[in-house]
């Protein structure tokens, strides 16, 4: 016969109520830790789903996600020229909140995709399909709530929803939908119908003010709707994406790039790094602490109980000592009944999770790796919480037996 | 009865509890033997050293001085257990008390068979023995039952099923028969005897209890730890009043 097993049989409603209540506080151990690693794959996913071996930015700038970065357009085809290159495209990406018509406020991160050479294809693109047209067609995360074939209209355009993702949000949260460049930068620099007359009133008083108003022509370009001044050269764009040629190593391409004073330039890894250390350092910390504390509080807990089923049985044990069993009989009466009680509140967690995570608001990502690693916390706080369990039991006294 | 070694020897027991102000000296110098096959009743008031005798027997406590044996093996010498208290415990002893001190969690059966288990008895030899013993003590129908669900007899006779089962040579019972009325209580003294007698154990029970004192073999006394082996009474002193 199994003593831990009978003991635990005689009262199996507390030993049960004890091992839900255990396993409740494990979900939650699981679910900050899905939660740590939802934010971190969520930070990282749009970049790393951009799929780049360099990232150049804005001189000493940790841009574009940590921070703001704008260069010059021209520096993609610079950076064409440099030797080891093998594709150069631009990156352009602005957060824009809107209202749908049916008067439901969205927000989103408008990615620009350097058409015709990226299309989207590199995204995970679980339903549709990428660009196919150089404008009016947009790829959407599904947490944005649109579907395929669903119109948006940005400014004066109406933009479809051909392809949808998974997972791919900007470091503020919100999720990504990419255009191309030219359609991204044309919803950025949009311009509401009064903020054009005002611009063209200005304009045309300004206009008259000048030396140049006797200028016929000039007059009648100014007036015109949509007009760029000349002096101004096309909008800057927040990076350029390189691809290194096949067997050349990214670092020789990068020290030759940072050679240009007007630059900054990442390795994916450290664009990664720049976003984990940088924007989501706090929260990273935050829920690591609420993990670390829910996991000694899990380890307190479950001594205490461990120690009080030592203590409710130490009569039990006086007289399985008069009885001559061996120490190991008894200790290993005491860490079994631990294990067990782990090893059941680690399934009720382990199930619970499976079952709700999803419903979570934010992404869980709970992997395989994770719940071994809480089998092994869980294996650790069981044993050491036995420890103080069969100190008590080692300094129980036979003459207890005879006293009672 | 007349072997020619005894089942047990004591020589020169002695306990000392506390030091200056509450120095006590529960046992002084007792020497014994106990004969295999018979059942010794020790006798004695309140504080004399009776249990503190019983638990130096049954090695749970050691004796300031003294020596033990059970049969041909030393288990005390001058003082200190001298052989693995566990081992001895398992195969040589057996323990009876004032409560019956079964495990709750386990059910009748398994209270009795816990200790073949413990001493790595197969299963099956096991489960055998135990029904034997507890279908001899009229027990083996509660079999499955939980101790809290017997009788403080039924009880009783768990327990002393659970201390004869290893067939010990020295079987301690610390007044066995003080929670039970007249007639359980001669019962289990009954027990006792032929215990000794079938399974060729030494018995010692302390007791209160003149109700029953017929059916031991000899009366031992003790005084402020004192041990008288060649007291006055007499067994047969004690008729059964009113059978
Ligand atoms: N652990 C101890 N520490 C100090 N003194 C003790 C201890 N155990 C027993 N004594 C003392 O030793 C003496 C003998 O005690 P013991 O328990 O052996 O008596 P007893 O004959 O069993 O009494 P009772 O009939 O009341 O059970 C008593 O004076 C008691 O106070
Ligand atoms: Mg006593």
């Amino acid at each position: 016969m199994n003593l831990a097993i009978r003991d635990v049989q005689n009262d199996l409603s507390r030993f049960a109520l004890t091992a839900v209540g255990l396993g409740l506080l494990l979900t939650i151990v699981l679910a900050m830790t899905g939660i740590y690693n939802g934010i971190l794959q969520d930070a990282t996913a749009l970049p790393d789903s951009l799929g780049c071996d360099l990232w150049v930015v804005q001189r000493n700038t940790r841009g574009p996600f940590a921070e703001l970065s704008r260069i010059s357009p021209d520096l993609e085809d610079r950076a064409r020229a440099v030797p080891g290159v093998r594709a150069a495209r631009s990156y352009v990406s602005h957060t824009i909140q809107r209202e749908l018509p049916t008067g439901k406020p969205i927000r989103f991160t408008a990615v620009g995709l350097s058409w015709p050479d990226d299309r989207g294809e590199r995204l995970a693109i679980v339903d549709g399909r990428a660009l196919s047209q150089p404008h009016f067609e947009c790829i959407v995360d599904r947490s944005l709530g649109l579907s395929l074939g669903a119109r948006l209209t940005l400014g004066r355009d109406v933009y479809e929803v051909v392809g949808i993702t998974e997972g791919l949000l900007a470091s503020g949260g919100d999720p990504a939908v990419f255009f191309t460049r030219s359609d991204a930068q044309a919803i950025q620099y949009d311009q509401s119908n009064e903020a054009i007359r005002l611009d063209r009133e200005s304009r045309t008083r300004r206009f008259n003010e000048s030396s140049l108003k006797n200028n016929e022509a000039l007059r009648r370009r100014s007036l015109e709707a949509n007009v760029s001044s000349p002096a101004l050269g096309p909008p800057p764009i927040a990076a350029v994406l390189i691809d290194v040629m096949p067997g050349i190593d990214p670092e020789d391409v990068r020290s030759q790039l940072e050679e240009w004073r007007d630059i900054t330039v990442y390795t994916q890894e450290q664009q990664d790094e720049l976003i984990l250390g940088g924007v989501v350092e706090k929260t990273k910390k935050q829920i690591g602490l609420f993990r670390g504390l829910l996991v000694i509080i899990s380890a307190i807990l479950m001594s205490l109980i461990i120690y009080t089923m030592t203590v409710d049985k130490i009569h039990s044990i006086a007289l399985l000592k008069l009885l001559g069993a061996k120490p190991q009989v008894i200790l290993g009466m005491i860490l079994q009944e631990a294990l067990l009680l782990g090893g059941i509140a680690y399934a009720i967690a382990i199930l619970i999770g499976n079952a709700t995570f999803h419903l979570f608001p934010r992404r869980v990502v709970v992997g395989n790796e994770h719940r071994l690693t809480l089998l092994g916390i869980v294996f650790a706080i069981s044993v050491a919480a036995s420890i103080i369990g069969m100190r008590k039991a080692l300094a129980a006294d036979p003459n207890e037996v005879l006293a009672s | 009865m007349n072997t020619l070694k005894p089942a047990i020897r004591a020589q020169g027991l002695s306990k000392d509890y506390g030091e200056g102000n509450t120095f006590v000296r529960a046992l002084q110098d007792c020497s014994f033997e106990l004969n295999a096959g018979e059942v010794v009743a020790l006798l004695g008031p309140s504080g004399s050293g009776k249990s503190t005798l019983l638990t130096i027997l049954g090695l749970i406590n050691e004796p300031t001085t003294g020596d033990l044996w059970i049969g041909d093996s030393q288990v005390i010498e001058a003082g200190k257990v001298a052989q693995d208290v566990n081992d001895v415990r398992r195969q040589e002893l057996g323990f009876v008390f004032q409560r019956s001190n079964l495990i709750p969690f386990l059910s009748a059966e398994e209270n009795v068979r816990l200790v073949l288990e413990l001493d790595e008895i197969s299963p099956r030899e096991a489960k055998k023995r135990t029904k034997e013993i507890m279908a001899a003590l009229e027990i083996w129908d509660r079999a499955d039952n939980a101790p809290n669900k017997l009788s403080g007899g039924q009880q009783q006779r768990v327990a002393i099923a659970r201390a004869l089962i290893n067939e010990p040579s020295l079987l301690l019972a610390d007044e066995p028969t003080a929670a039970l009325d007249k007639s359980r209580g001669r019962q289990v003294m009954g027990l006792f005897q032929t215990a000794a007698r079938e399974r060729n154990a030494a018995v010692l029970v302390v007791t209160h209890d003149h109700r029953a004192l017929d059916l031991v073999d000899r009366i031992f006394m003790i005084e402020d730890g004192l041990l008288d082996t060649e007291s006055q009474f007499k067994p047969s002193e004690f008729g059964v009043i009113g059978k």
